[in-house]
């Protein structure tokens, strides 16, 4: 009984944050427009050449990807904690862990999941090779994914401070997953098998969900004290 | 057995009190200083100026007595700010926390010494002064994790506080180090055969072991000896307001 009241709880969070983000178009916006002109500069910068732009293509939209998910990191609590909400969070018998998960989730339904689909029309400006999309997009959903997590963590751990912060503490943290990523997108433009790296990457997030969820609780408890 | 290790936890949980830690540190601090001197120095004029000579890489080599030491500081003081990270977040010792960020410069500055000195050697040996090479990479960002540790403790107003948020960075740090590791051994032989094996570490002789030994435990004591003091420094500035300090200080002058 228990168990469904705090799934119950955790949909209403989510509901709300999502209400919340699609009615200040910025929050969804931003991120996505980021990602459009940074993959846009780089045909600007290095010249049209469909060999070069196709060659860089999965390690360019990839960087796009994680630095525009980390764009929107700084709002994740920080609006929360303006208002009193999320003193009101943890003073309810609800799990936090869940409050957090529910964060995540909607950063990533807000900013991730578009960016995911602006992916696809990045790939054919960059002219990604034929066949490589569909790992390009699993891999992408999970890096995302990450993001959010890495990105809330550092949100929680700046509670209160400057937005860059946030999002500049992270970054080191997101080498593995971005190292993923490429070594998915070269085994597949290759044409080996990327299973293998594709099942290490969701290992990664497996563990990253229930370990960063509790970092971050821990960090923004600190900030109560 | 039990005794014993009811003993050994008074006792550590005793030196994790600052004034006694600072009036114990104080007493020892001048013998380390003059120990990490003297088996520093001997390591590196022994070194430097008796080892062998490199039969392929002459004198060049000899800049291994500073590399490979920093290099395996800046890894292993990582190691130790993760443990007392954990140490910090799970007990809330105060020490702890004071230890890590006394140790996080240390560690970026033998870590950049690595980098650098890393990189003039690799000049006239590789004829470049980088390579994308695992190991290069993971100490690069080994740098990058101690920065940005450094630059979120400095953020932090309240200096326990900040102490606790860092232990959180250090802790993530240490279980994504052997990722990193792992995962720019899988990127660099995906995307480039190895030119150059650094792993494989050529077998030496005696003659240059010894002197490195020496110079690597020169390096440590250095490193405790540093870590001491500003572990000292540390707790005055943070205690200054208490009864002991200013005891400890006016007694001192006055006397």
């Amino acid at each position: 009984m228990k168990q469904s009241n705090s799934f119950n709880w955790f949909l209403l969070v989510l509901q709300r944050d999502l209400i919340m983000a699609f009615r200040k178009s910025a929050t969804y916006l931003t991120p996505l427009i980021f990602f459009l002109v940074v993959i846009t500069f780089f045909p600007l910068a290095l010249g049209p050449q469909q060999s070069l732009l196709s060659a860089l293509a999965p390690g360019v939209i990839w960087i796009s990807a994680l630095l525009a998910s980390l764009l929107a990191v700084e709002g994740i609590f920080s609006e929360d904690q303006r208002d009193g909400t999320l003193d009101q969070y943890f003073l309810s018998n609800e799990p936090a862990f869940l409050l957090v998960f529910a964060k995540v989730l909607c950063h990533w339904l807000v900013c991730g999941a578009p960016i995911l689909l602006a992916s696809i029309f990045g790939s054919m400006i960059l002219y990604l090779p034929d066949g490589v999309l569909i790992p390009l997009l699993f891999s992408l959903f999970m890096g995302t994914f990450f993001m959010s997590l890495l990105g809330a963590l550092g949100a929680a751990l700046s509670l209160g401070k400057s937005a860059i912060l946030s999002a500049v503490i992270v970054l080191p943290f997101s080498i593995p997953t971005l190292l993923m990523g490429t070594a998915i997108m070269a085994s597949a433009i290759n044409g080996q098998d990327y299973s293998g790296y594709l099942s290490i990457m969701g290992a990664m997030l497996a563990i990253g969900i229930p370990g960063l969820c509790i970092l971050t609780v821990e960090a923004i408890l600190l900030s109560y004290e | 057995m039990n005794k014993l290790w009811s003993s050994f936890k008074s006792w550590l949980i005793a030196m994790g009190s600052p004034p006694l830690f600072y009036r114990w540190a104080s007493a020892f601090l001048p013998w380390l200083g003059v120990l990490a001197i003297i088996t520093f120095m001997l390591g590196l004029f022994w070194g430097l100026g008796f080892a062998p000579t490199d039969y392929k890489q002459g004198d060049v080599y000899r800049i291994i007595f500073i590399h490979v030491p920093s290099a395996i500081l800046g890894q292993s003081i990582y190691l130790m700010m993760a443990v007392f990270g954990f140490i910090s977040m799970v007990w809330r010792a105060k020490i702890a926390g004071m230890l890590l960020i006394a140790a996080a410069p240390i560690g970026a500055g033998f870590t950049l010494i690595a980098l650098v000195t890393g990189s003039i050697w690799g000049k006239p040996t590789w004829g470049t002064w980088w390579v994308w090479d695992a190991r290069l990479t993971s100490t690069l960002i080994l740098f990058f994790l101690y920065m940005t540790i450094i630059a979120l403790h400095s953020s932090i107003e309240n200096k326990t506080k900040a102490d606790r948020t860092i232990s959180i960075l250090a802790v993530l740090g240490i279980t994504i180090v052997p990722i990193i590791k792992k995962s720019v051994d899988w990127w660099q032989t995906l995307h480039q055969p190895s030119t150059f094996s650094l792993t494989s570490a050529p077998s030496m002789t005696p003659d240059m072991y010894q002197p490195l030994l020496l110079c690597v435990l020169g390096f440590y004591l250095i490193f405790i000896f540093m870590l001491t003091n500003g572990l000292r420094a540390e707790i005055i500035s943070r205690e200054r307001h208490k009864n002991w300090v200013k005891k400890q200080f006016l007694n001192k002058e006055i006397g």
